[in-house]
């Protein structure tokens, strides 16, 4: 490193400033944390235990809120809704690790062509995802109209105007959006396995689909595991998409607990159950990061 | 023929042989073709749309190319294109992203990755409680902190400006990155910075004349991480800008969902195309620095 300039101070000023730099350093991040997060966070919990409407009142009232939301149907709707989604959200990873495989089989020319187009939508804004598939799901003129010309008369794919079938509409931009980020993801994971464990294979001459099933992909498990905690933060983060492309809509069908919490803080100006919902959804990310270790734990163990 | 695996990497062959059978290639890469026909398809949609009339698109030939292609919807779009609040078209969006990234930009790079630097080399009491904190503080949903933020920053008297949002995003972040730029660090060879540190090189002195110059990639894959995702933000707009302060992501979706009039779908297109031009840019040409960001800032939020 010899490009690199090195300043040699002869004598060590000892003011507080250059002692105690490094914690100096240290010291907004720490605020931050302690008071933007962990701060706001117990405020909102706290706020879930009031009646607050426009303005916070520290007037506790008990569980008042969460029976609200236990008795509201688009609250349980938007909780079904999540579940629909972070399963269907499954399918990106599938297909990530299917694409992976391929181009790790096929050693084609071009990889970094197919690549770079399967991972573009990761660039580009959800709102701008959910606009796009909104319109190729318009029924007149979008995906439904051509396959109909095309003789397919009875085609039904207006999934965005039907209650039932519009989530499967937002999953489908969804794994578009994200597939080519669980390719690299698995990509990367597939490099991993060492080169002896392939060669053992072919001179036990077992099949390849066997080898994926029972070998490949228990050893990566770590992979997966990773990629659940993110898909299923992605689920519990989702909203822009849904903005974009339903507005929750039609009749709550594709309303997700994240849009349901800030439609109640912005349009419904009540604080408490906004706060009430969030603390839902953090739990719901606190059950998730615990028991993910312990189900790796499990097949650990398993394993060995 | 079997090769043992010394010989086989000293003769530096592959380690997976590719399918001998040219069949199985010729599908899995038509399998491949047919996976980028249909991840290019939306692109390829948008892009034809914006360059068709209205009355071409009623036609209801969603991937026909346009007949007469015009810029007429992009010219809408940028300039004239109503959101509700008044008929500027996106460019005041762009502007106010702009205004948006730069300072949060400066702001999270600085102050995490000084933060990190001192996690990585210096002693600092309780530092390794920091760093569970903001592991923690990594996974709190968005929408549970959202609130008292906007009563802090409406307190600061920085609510509905671009400067709130940027100073909303630089918070949101501060845990990532910090970690990011603390492993990263963590793996310089401690030798350097010892005898910076025995030279009397001081903690800014070091951290400016030692560490940066051998941070170059670190800089730039977070960089591209920060500006993809500030670019490509919607909540955080929406909720602590306002009409003089939206980014180009709300601006879009109020223009797209006006409901005074007929849905002028080439002039959307046209729109979203503008609105992601500028990360799609950044992606084709970082190429494997973007896939890094990515990957590294997937825990964000």
């Amino acid at each position: 490193m010899s490009h690199t300039r090195v300043r040699i101070h002869k004598a060590e000023r000892q003011s507080f400033l250059s002692k105690h730099a490094a914690t100096l350093a240290v010291l907004p991040v720490f605020g931050i944390a302690l008071f933007f997060y962990f701060g706001s966070a117990i405020w909102s919990i706290v706020m879930s235990f009031t009646a607050s409407k426009f303005f916070p009142d520290y007037a506790f009232v008990g569980l008042r809120q969460y029976s609200r939301l236990a008795d509201d149907s688009l609250w349980s709707l938007s909780l079904q809704n999540l579940g629909v989604f972070a399963l269907g959200s499954l399918g990106s990873l599938v297909l990530g690790f299917v694409l992976a495989v391929l181009l790790d089989e096929s050693k084609v020319r071009g990889e970094g062509f197919f690549r770079t187009v399967y991972l573009y939508p990761m660039a580009v804004s959800l709102i701008i995802t959910g606009l796009v598939w909104q319109w190729l799901f318009n029924p007149g003129l979008g995906l439904q109209q051509f396959f109909r010309d095309l003789g397919l008369t009875d085609f039904d794919f207006n999934w965005v105007g039907d209650k039932h079938k519009v989530m499967y509409a937002v999953i489908l931009a969804s794994i578009w959006q994200s597939a080519g980020f669980y390719m690299v993801l698995c990509s990367a994971g597939l490099k991993g396995i060492d080169a002896e464990v392939w060669q053992a294979s072919r001179i036990d001459g077992i099949p390849k689909y066997r080898m994926y099933l029972e070998v490949i992909i228990p050893m990566m498990s770590f992979t997966f595991l990773t990629s659940f905690v993110l898909l299923s933060i992605g689920a519990v983060k989702a909203y822009d998409i849904i903005v974009a492309m339903t507005n929750g809509g039609p009749g709550g069908g594709s309303t997700l607990p994240a849009y349901y919490i800030v439609d109640a803080y912005i349009n419904r100006r009540n604080i408490a159950l906004g706060a009430a919902g969030s603390t839902v959804l953090l739990l719901i990310v606190a059950a998730f990061l615990i028991a993910m270790p312990l189900i790796n734990l499990a097949l650990n163990r398993r394993k060995s | 023929m079997r090769i043992a695996p010394e010989i086989r990497s000293a003769l530096a062959l592959p380690n997976r042989i590719p399918s001998k059978n040219p069949v199985s290639r010729v599908v899995i890469f038509l399998i491949l073709l047919a996976f980028a026909v249909l991840f290019a398809v939306p692109l390829y949609v948008m892009i034809v749309t914006s360059l068709k009339s209205m009355d071409e698109i009623r036609m209801g030939h969603i991937f026909a190319l346009p007949v007469n292609p015009t810029f007429e919807a992009w010219d809408i779009a940028w300039n004239k294109a109503s959101s509700g609040f008044a008929a500027h078209g996106l460019k005041s969006g762009f502007w106010n992203s702009v205004a948006i990234l730069v300072p949060s930009l400066l702001m999270s790079v600085a102050v995490s990755s000084i933060c990190g630097y001192a996690l990585a080399f210096w002693k600092v009491r309780f530092g390794n409680v920091l760093l569970s904190l903001l592991l923690v503080c990594a996974f709190i949903p968005f929408p549970i902190i959202m609130y008292p933020l906007i009563k802090i920053t409406a307190a600061l008297k920085i609510y509905n400006t671009s400067f709130g949002v940027s100073v909303i995003h630089t918070i949101l972040a501060l845990p990532i990155l910090t970690m990011i730029f603390r492993n990263y660090f963590a793996s310089i060879p401690l030798d350097l910075i010892k005898a910076a540190r025995i030279d009397g090189g001081r903690f800014l002195g070091t951290f400016w004349h030692i560490i940066l110059p051998l941070s170059p990639n670190i800089l730039i894959v977070v960089a591209i991480m920060q500006i993809t995702g500030i670019w490509n933000d919607f909540l955080v707009g929406l909720t602590f800008g306002n009409v003089q302060a939206y980014p180009m992501t709300v601006n879009l979706n109020n223009i797209t969902q006006t409901q005074t009039g007929v849905r002028v779908y080439n002039v959307y297109m046209a729109a979203a195309m503008l609105t992601a031009i500028p990360p799609l840019v950044i992606y084709f040409l970082s190429g494997r620095l973007f896939i890094r960001g990515i990957t590294a800032g997937a825990l964000k939020g």
